[in-house]
């Protein structure tokens, strides 16, 4: 009897012995990583006070979920596109539309031009729609502009952007590649690509995959460009950046980032002239800050996380 | 009549026997039923760098994976190169892989492809998250199921911070962003 304890006894610690000598060689890799596996942004993400000049004031809050477009009016009056309809502020009432639109832009006599994914649709002042056919290819529509004579819109998907008439047709094809004029080619590697116009009316459109901004005129012919490719406040980081933009009254560009969620004012010359709202001001991984400005240099940031629009005013 | 101390140890060989051949039956009991393998839902990920350190295999049985139909191809890739990067080249100082498992290839202007070398791959996630952050996300983490050994319990599920360690079948055991993406190695 005491043999066979004997051997059991054995048997069950030679057991428990493998037992503990596999836990242990399972716990022994619970290393730490070294730190040439840290990956921090917090450096990039601090900005220097002083070269913040503006500050946040009350938001605008639409009534409407998952608000995707911004734009403002000649009139300065501001529209927000979102889910399944278009709120018009202040007061202005909200008007349907079927789906949730990726641009919109608004023309003097209150014409709306709202870009739905791959085809614009225009609404009258009294709503009446007029459907204008997509560009097809891969369109995916995220700007629109509009002037005196003509409807820019920006496509991320087929890389141009498309010159319209205000009655539509066929379009003029802008940004196809062409060394000898010196037009590179727009480079999107997401599906962030934003027009505007400038004040003397020539066409800007973000180049993000070069992190550039380009001005065209309205044949499509290049006139002028600057790029920074920065992690630092001066440039823009990441594979697809700046992400929105607008024109200042005097021409200066107010940038909007992903990635390094940021707001800043650029002089004419691409150089920076300050900071409109610093990384800590947004939530991390927040993209789509659609970034409008109104004829007193106020800015508006369409910021999907908070379904806001926030407001920025130039400091004292 | 044979002897006794014999005939206790072939009790006990018998009983020994017997515990190990019933563990072995157990084992294969539960293996007939429909098998299912670990692996990572990389919309729960977040990077935390315990794919890297918890497997118990070294190195881990978790690679980076890479869908070209996501991929923008960028110059400036967030997940090739160091926020700090001076230059946008392979420059050993520029690239954030910690084991320079990430390969770049130009293909034309401005767009290049980038491969990960399964066999540098550490799992660490370190690309992953910078893809994330700057470009598309189409770099993510999944368990590789040639190397796995499919523990019972999986220790990085069990040490996972996020909850994204599932069972999936294992006639489907990729959580593949993308259905066009091909895997490459
Ligand atoms: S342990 Fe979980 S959160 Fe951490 S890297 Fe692995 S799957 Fe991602
Ligand atoms: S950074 Fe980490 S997860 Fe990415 S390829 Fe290199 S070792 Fe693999
Ligand atoms: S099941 Fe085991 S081998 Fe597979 S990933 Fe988890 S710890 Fe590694």
């Amino acid at each position: 009897m005491n043999d066979i304890r004997k051997n059991w006894t054995w048997f069950i610690l030679i057991m428990a012995l493998i037992l503990g000598v596999g836990i242990y060689l399972g716990q022994s890799r619970r290393t730490e990583l070294g730190k040439s596996f840290d990956y921090s942004l917090d450096e990039y993400r601090q900005v220097d006070p002083s070269l913040i000049h503006y500050t946040e004031v009350e938001p605008l809050v639409p009534t409407l979920g998952k608000i995707s477009a911004l734009a403002v009016a000649p009139d300065g009056k501001i529209y927000v596109g979102g889910e399944d309809a278009v709120q018009v502020f202040p007061d202005g009432g909200t008007f349907p539309v079927d789906g949730i639109p990726t641009c919109m832009a608004v023309d003097d006599d209150g014409t709306m031009f709202v870009g739905m994914q791959d085809h614009v649709e225009i609404r009258s002042k009294n709503w009446e729609k007029t459907v204008w056919p997509s560009p097809g290819g891969k369109a995916y529509l995220t700007s629109i502009v509009v002037d005196d004579e003509y409807v820019y819109v920006a496509d991320a998907g087929n890389r141009r952007v498309w010159r319209y008439d205000k009655a539509g047709g066929k379009p003029l094809e802008i940004g196809r590649k062409d060394s000898a004029n010196g037009v590179r080619g727009f480079n999107i590697p997401s599906p962030f690509f934003d027009v505007d116009l400038g004040p003397d009316g020539s066409l800007w459109a973000v180049n993000p995959g070069y992190h550039a901004l380009e001005n065209y005129r309205p044949d499509g012919m290049p006139i002028s460009s600057w790029e920074k490719s920065s992690f630092m406040i001066e440039g823009f980081s990441g594979c697809c950046n700046p992400s929105h933009f607008a024109l200042m009254p005097d021409g200066s560009f107010v940038t909007a980032e992903k990635g390094l969620p940021r707001v800043k004012i650029h002089n004419v010359d691409g150089s920076l002239r300050c900071v409109v709202a610093a990384p800590d001001q947004f939530d991390e991984g927040v993209v789509g800050l659609d970034v409008a400005v109104d004829d007193e240099g106020r800015i508006y940031v369409l910021d999907p996380n908070r379904n806001q629009v926030r407001i920025f005013e130039e400091k004292e | 009549m044979k002897p006794k101390g014999k005939r206790k140890r072939r009790d006990f060989v018998r009983g020994a026997a017997a515990v190990l051949v019933g563990g072995v039956a157990v084992s294969s009991l539960r293996s007939c039923s429909p098998k299912l393998v670990w692996q990572i839902d990389p919309e729960k990920c977040t990077q935390c760098g315990r794919c890297a350190t918890h497997c118990v295999l070294a190195p881990s049985a978790v690679k980076c994976f890479h869908s070209y139909s996501i991929c923008g191809y960028c110059d400036l890739c967030g997940g090739y190169l160091r926020p700090d990067a001076k230059k946008r080249n392979t420059g050993a100082e520029n690239q954030l892989c910690p084991t320079a498992a990430i390969t770049r290839t130009f293909i034309e202007n401005p767009y290049y492809q980038y491969k990960i070398d399964e066999d540098l791959c550490i799992g660490c996630g370190i690309c992953v998250e910078g893809c994330d952050v700057f470009g598309n996300g189409s770099m993510y983490l999944q368990v590789k199921h040639d190397l796995c050994v499919n523990c019972n319990e999986c220790a990085i599920a069990h040490a996972c911070p996020s909850d994204a360690f599932k069972r999936v079948p294992a006639s489907e055991p990729y959580l593949l962003k993308s259905d066009r993406e091909k895997r490459i190695s």
